[in-house]
């Protein structure tokens, strides 16, 4: 109403301090939300574009040989010995049957056998664990789309080459190796193989910009494993919804556990739904500052009307109206707070996505050269929102307390 | 004209105050029974504490009896809610206080509006009209758009005045309306009041110390310790 606006306009520094407390409050909100969803929403693209969607391991969802027929009733006491497993290791054996079985899942779309191992890399003088991958260039290629991120050298050169290996931007750098260079690979069963650099690659994730690739053939050997046997199988998956499903279906039909990409990342994505709880909360304590602000002008505004209040209320004004009027107020601090909030929040969120970062070398943590903001209107109307119903709950009190003076008090100059 | 228009029957009113932690009863008004016709225009007079001003207030639905009923227009406003109350004092009741008490941020035109808007009995371009009749009456139909602060005293009194008429009240309650104000200002508000009484039948009810001031109204009502010690009827003049 008219008295509302006119109030507030006469108290202008304090209203304008308020609003722009809550503005504040807003778009440092919007940021911070746009901020985090960023980080978490392009890492998740970047995985799920350039890692497999479901890995299918050598492990063994359910052990061989079971530790026990007979299955106890309620109240039974059973004293079990557990049966000696041979230590095998976790290999994927006669892997052509096993992604045949896999493929025939409608969903699936590509898969790439691979083998993992660790060795000792020696370049010059330096010799340092390597994690290299065997693998079948064709298909794999349509999993971590190495052809796109090559830095050096051509990716299908490593199907050329026999005893070509491939790198990630970190590991080259950590040895010094230059595309063409000569380096041994030692197993642990201490046999040494000659290869040589064809490529260079870099996908921005550091896991992956750690390794090395080589041919399958080769890391069999390596590995000492049989041509038909395979450590684990990539796939991507045609619907990424149903990956989980896919992914069990998988450790039914071939008892190989198998790990979907967000069981592989769920540290990692854990860790950044924490940092953005940290965010939001130090973001939540803004807001209520703002708060305490509105809360404040229309605090100090009632004590000094309350005459005006007393006059009100002896022309015929009636509790609930003088409430309103001020709610009215608390209202349009919000409302105009909120709405110049959603606009600087808007402006930063573009100045921050053009901010130029040096890239983390951390291992977990992907690399970019920007912010990655997130940008969606939910941003916008949830700060909003938020801060409307703080500055709301903070006009109820003296709202209400307007509407209890009692205006003889006032008029006979007791207060 | 016999219609009353106030009527008070045994009222008392005692206020409790906390002192010290122990309650301390204050008796103002010990037992009050009058009435005041309509068209009345009465002076009630006595020394400060004496109760005069809680008579008013009483009246206006602002303050409630202790015991006893007081009538306003043959409605009992002591047995009202507060709402209703609040209606009863737009519809029925004027009040102009020593104080101008008008609203800083508005003009003097806002300020007479306020009573007709507040109840929606008139629409904003009706009020506004009204409000300009009003202050003409009162002798500001130049300073429709100043806001308080740019009037002078007896300025702003008339102003109020002119508000506290803007509902076409029953009775015009003020208290100590000159109090504020130089005797050349005070007459000017006395012969608003007279003028008020004579043409439209305004009753009109003074609280006042000023003794001149009261000396020219038509009935004077002295109050001494809460009760009525004299009450004269005066002649015309």
């Amino acid at each position: 109403m008219n008295i509302a606006l006119r109030q507030l306009t006469s108290r202008k520094r304090q209203t304008i301090l308020t609003i722009s407390g809550i503005g504040v409050g807003v778009m440092v909100l919007i940021s911070a939300v746009s901020l985090m969803d960023g980080l978490l929403s392009s890492f998740i693209d970047k995985i799920v574009n350039i890692a497999p969607h479901v890995v299918v391991s050598g492990e063994k969802v359910t052990s061989i040989v079971s530790d026990t027929i007979y299955q106890a009733k309620k109240g039974e006491t059973i004293n079990l010995i557990k049966n000696v497993e041979r230590q095998d290791e976790e290999i994927i054996k006669n892997y052509k049957r096993v992604e045949n079985l896999i493929k025939s899942d409608p969903n699936v779309s590509v898969t790439s056998p691979v083998v993992n191992v660790t060795v000792i890399a020696k370049f010059g003088t330096i010799s340092q664990p390597l994690e290299v991958f065997g693998i079948d260039p064709g298909p794999q290629d349509e999993i971590v789309k190495f052809s796109q991120n090559m830095t050096e050298g051509r990716f299908t050169e490593l199907e050329r080459t026999p005893d070509g290996l491939m790198l990630g931007t970190t590991s080259a750098k950590d040895f010094g190796l230059r595309l063409g260079d000569k380096l041994q690979l030692v197993s642990n069963l201490g046999k040494t193989f000659d290869v040589r650099v064809v490529g260079i690659y870099s996908t921005g994730i550091n896991d992956i910009d750690n390794n090395a690739y080589v041919n399958l053939r080769v890391a069999q050997n390596i590995a000492g494993y049989r041509p038909d046997e395979v450590s684990q199988i990539y796939l991507r998956v045609k619907d990424l919804k149903r990956d989980a499903q896919a992914a069990r279906t998988i450790e039914k039909e071939t008892n190989y556990k198998s790990k979907t990409w967000e069981e592989i990342s769920s540290s990692v994505i854990a860790l950044y739904k924490m940092i953005s709880m940290m965010v939001y909360f130090l973001v939540f304590f803004v807001i209520l500052v703002a708060g305490f602000g509105v809360a404040n002008v229309l605090i100090t505004n009632v004590l000094e009307k309350y005459r005006d209040i007393a006059i009100l209320k002896s022309i015929g004004y009636k509790k609930k109206e003088i409430t309103v009027i001020y709610l009215l107020q608390g209202i349009l601090v919000a409302l105009i707070g909120a709405a110049i909030g959603c606009l600087l929040g808007y402006v930063l969120i573009f100045i921050m996505g053009s901010i130029q970062v040096t890239p983390s070398e951390s291992n977990t943590s992907m690399r970019s050269d920007r912010l990655q903001m997130g940008k969606s209107p939910w941003y916008f109307v949830l700060a909003s929102l938020f801060a409307f119903v703080v500055s709301l709950i903070a006009s109820i009190g003296p709202a209400r307390g307007a509407a209890r003076v009692n205006p003889v008090e006032i008029l006979r100059g007791e207060r | 004209m016999s219609d009353v228009i106030i009527r008070f029957e045994h009222v008392s009113r005692t206020l409790v105050s906390k002192s010290n932690g122990s309650e301390v009863d204050t008796t103002i008004l010990p037992d009050l029974s009058f009435e005041i016709e309509k068209g009345e225009f009465t002076a009630i007079t006595g020394p400060s504490g004496s109760g005069k001003t809680t008579m008013l207030y009483l009246m206006g639905g602002l303050d409630r009896p202790t015991s006893g009923k007081v009538f306003l227009d043959n409605l009992e406003i002591s047995s009202m809610s507060e709402d209703e109350l609040s209606e009863v004092r737009n519809e029925k009741l004027g009040f102009v206080y020593q104080f101008h008490f008008l609203l800083p941020e508005f003009s003097a035109l806002e300020n007479v509006m306020m009573p007709m808007v507040a109840r929606g009995k008139y629409s904003v371009s009706q009020a506004r009209k009204k409000a300009t009749e009003l202050l003409s009456d009162v002798g500001l139909s130049d300073k429709l758009n100043s806001k308080p602060n740019q009037l002078s005293g007896g300025q702003q009194q008339r102003v109020a005045i002119a508000r506290a008429l803007a509902n076409d009240p029953v009775v015009l309650l003020t208290d100590e309306p000159t109090g504020n104000l130089d005797s050349k200002n005070s007459a000017m508000v006395f012969d608003l009041f007279k003028e008020l009484n004579e043409k439209h039948k305004q009753t009109i009810v003074v609280v006042t110390h000023d003794e001149t001031f009261a000396e020219r109204t038509q009935r004077i009502i002295h109050i001494l310790d809460g009760r009525i010690h004299s009450d004269t009827r005066l002649k015309e003049h």
